[in-house]
């Protein structure tokens, strides 16, 4: 107890702060979520749980539920296998490594906005530089109306997600794999383990805490990527960009719900609870053991 | 060593966490000074003028247009120098934010003593949240033409005050146009047939901007004579029309018409408007499906451009009602919970006269509201011509809700998708139910 005063003063500052930017707002958003507040007006009724079966039922909320879990997917898979195979060649204290892993770095200090609206021009069908570079190459019948064809626009942004935060990813992925012992690599090579073994039975198991925060870091990166998408497309064509966060943008600031608002934000926030728990489950960094 | 570490840090900490703690709570402090005073009125334009008698009440001035800046600025100069007594601070957001950002920023009364709304859903929300002060009463409502600002009354009360007045049809290119031996088409057969004229030359028929503004703007000419009743979108919000009936089907298959037959430019639904903007501008394509505020923007990107207005007739022309479509937007409000009524009124009152109207007017390529008002440049007089003929008031701004204004613009996307236009209107409608609760 003795212990737990004499430590107060170090973590009360920061207590503090987490109970009143956090704590006491996502209580406010619970909160509101139970009426139906336009965000406006000086009154408001409880309407208690209402808000929550009609987003629940709200064809535009369905669609963008879906377009989240595809954004995410696609930007989980790229930005990891990506990070992590990059990493694995970046592991080395050179000056080539550490240069390389500080180029791969920049487009993380990129504001996503800017990041934005270059990738729009990038996109561009006509004027845009992926379909020119894709002419330049013979490749002309690849060339797509990235951000205009309802069926891949998605993917396209997830790529820009993908490209923006591989750097982020592979200085984890260096920092886990340069803590696995050395020891172990090489008596597993001494038993004539070939390389693949060497990485599903040695790196990966102990890359597995680096794996983790990788992932969540990442599908918490892809629901919250409401800048990039507001930027490139708005959430169109036709609600085939719209992800949870421009549905609940729109809700609160252009329909005027707020109290429907609060409520997908709830669910958004158990949603990704859930999913970085189940993550961290399937992770299991709680077995590894040297 | 270690020891004295241990012992020595706590101590070392606690003072530099008191120290932080402390100036958290000073900091807090400060910030509930701020508060309180705002609360009680004294905001810093409020300040100075408590401090003394003799400095001037500085109002706020919120809106848009950002393009209009260095115009409002030597307006604004011109006010404060003939009302000593009072500055006007503006602010400028982009048009995107402001719809989102403008009514918070009104509710505490700290910015925005006067204020721009566009019309329609946020007009609606402002006046709901009761932020409107009601201008019926006021003198300079009479410098206005009564016509162009009903989109600013509401239960009989005149609450914002549209200062610009645009048309919302497509721009075209007077020189393709004639070089082509291409007459303004009148219903909806020649307007195809005009088109294929310009694409058989390699011209673009319609520069659309298909990923920003252009549905939004394009549908209001489309569908004015398909459904020339004006309240056919309070119809639909009301429940008594629906988005699957054939006055919207209609126009989804014209839309279509016009993607498949090549009329737009290649992948319509990437081009945002200022590419839309620059294909126009350099020739490429004859129509641009925007409104007659792009018109000087146009011209300042080649000064060579002939340009003229035309609206799509959907319908043969005999059944044609609507020749084009206006909005008059950049309502002019004065907040409900500004501290300095008087102040705000003297600067709308200033706006509303017709030889600064003119100074806006003139300065920014925008036609206005205000009665007697001299256009000198060539687009604004293209413009005036418009004022003669029936125009209706833009059909999308009188959608409240923002959700059934956005499934009414998807179903457009949908449909140059490659959606077909029945399905895309149902799709649409089934959003449409569930905003307005059916």
């Amino acid at each position: 107890m003795r212990r737990f005063w004499r430590l107060l003063p170090f973590f009360l500052p920061g207590l503090l702060l987490y109970l009143a930017l956090f704590v006491y707002l996502t209580v406010t958003s619970f909160y509101y979520s139970l009426t139906d507040w336009d965000g406006l007006s000086p009154s408001y009724t409880v309407i208690g749980l209402d808000n929550y079966p009609r987003v629940a039922e709200d064809v535009v909320f369905r669609k963008a539920f879906g377009n989240n879990i595809k954004f995410m997917l696609a930007v989980v898979l790229a930005q990891t296998v990506i990070s992590l195979l990059l990493a694995l060649q970046l592991t080395k204290q050179s000056r080539l490594h550490v240069a390389l892993r500080a180029f791969y770095f920049v487009p993380t200090i990129l504001s996503s906005v800017s990041v934005g609206f270059i990738w729009t021009f990038v996109y561009d069908p006509t004027l845009g530089m992926l379909n020119g570079v894709l002419e330049a190459m013979g490749l002309s019948s690849w060339n797509r109306n990235w951000l205009g064809n309802p069926r891949i626009a998605i993917f396209s942004i997830a790529a820009v997600q993908a490209w923006a935060h591989i750097g982020q990813m592979v200085i984890l992925f260096v920092a886990g794999l340069q803590s696995i012992p050395r020891e172990l690599v090489e008596s597993a090579r001494l038993d004539g383990a070939t390389r693949l073994q060497l990485f599903l039975r040695v790196t990966w198991p102990l890359l597995a805490p680096a794996a983790a925060i990788v992932v969540s870091y990442t599908t918490i990166q892809s629901f919250k990527a409401f800048d990039l998408v507001f930027t490139m497309t708005g959430g169109g064509p036709a609600y085939s960009t719209e992800i949870l966060s421009t549905y609940i943008y729109n809700s609160a600031f252009m329909n005027y719900t707020f109290g429907r608002a609060a409520a997908a934000s709830v669910f958004f926030l158990a949603l990704i609870g859930l999913i970085t728990f189940l993550q961290f489950r399937a992770l299991r960094t709680d077995r590894i053991s040297y | 060593m270690g020891y004295q570490t241990t012992k020595r840090q706590p101590w070392r900490g606690l003072l530099l966490s008191l120290m932080i703690a402390g100036t958290g709570v000073l900091a807090a402090c400060g910030g509930g000074n701020n508060a309180a005073e705002t609360g009680s009125g004294n905001t810093p334009s409020e300040q100075q003028v408590s401090n003394s008698g003799s400095n001037p009440v500085t109002i706020s001035f919120i809106h848009w247009r950002g393009e209009d800046a260095a115009v409002l600025d030597g307006i604004i100069e011109d006010f404060e120098a003939e009302h000593p007594g009072i500055k006007v601070e503006s602010q400028i957001f982009p048009s995107e934010q402001y719809q989102a950002i403008a009514q918070a920023k009104l509710l505490d009364g700290a910015v925005g003593d006067v204020f721009t709304s566009f019309p329609g859903t946020q007009f609606e929300a402002i006046a709901r949240a009761g932020l409107f002060t009601d201008l019926s009463d006021e003198e300079f409502v009479a410098q206005f033409n009564p016509s162009l600002i009903e989109a600013g009354q509401k239960d009989g009360q005149q609450l914002a005050l549209p200062y610009q007045l645009v048309y919302n049809i497509p721009i075209y290119n007077v020189t393709l146009f004639e070089e082509q031996g291409i007459e303004v088409p009148s219903d909806w057969e020649g307007f195809l047939a005009a088109a294929e004229q310009l694409k058989q030359a390699g011209i673009v028929p319609i520069a659309f901007p298909g990923a920003d503004i252009g549905p939004g703007q394009f549908m209001n000419p489309m569908v004015m004579n398909n459904a020339p009743d004006g309240e056919i979108f309070v119809k639909l919000e009301a429940g008594e029309a629906k988005l699957t009936d054939e006055w919207w089907v209609t126009t989804l298959e014209q839309f279509k018409q016009l993607n498949d037959l090549e009329y737009f430019q290649k992948d319509a639904l990437c081009t945002k408007n200022e590419a839309a903007g620059a294909l126009f501008a350099q020739g490429k394509a004859a129509m641009l499906a925007t409104g007659s505020y792009q018109l000087l923007g146009n011209k300042n990107n080649n000064p060579e451009l002939v340009q003229g207005l035309l609206a799509p007739i959907t319908v043969p022309a005999d059944q044609a009602v609507y020749e084009g479509i206006h909005t008059t937007t950049f309502m002019l409000a004065i907040n409900s919970k500004t501290k300095h009524p008087e102040e705000a009124r003297a600067f709308l009152t200033y706006l509303s006269r017709s030889e600064v109207a003119s100074a806006y007017a003139n300065g920014t390529g925008q036609n206005v509201t205000v009665n007697g008002v001299e256009y000198t440049s060539e687009e604004l007089q293209v413009v005036e011509e418009w004022t003669n003929k029936n125009t209706l008031f833009q059909p999308r701004f009188t959608i409240t809700n923002a959700e059934v204004q956005r499934a009414v613009l998807s179903s457009i996307q949908s449909v140059l998708a490659g959606t077909d236009p029945a399905q895309a209107a149902a799709d649409a409608q089934v959003i449409v139910d569930q905003q307005i609760g059916q």
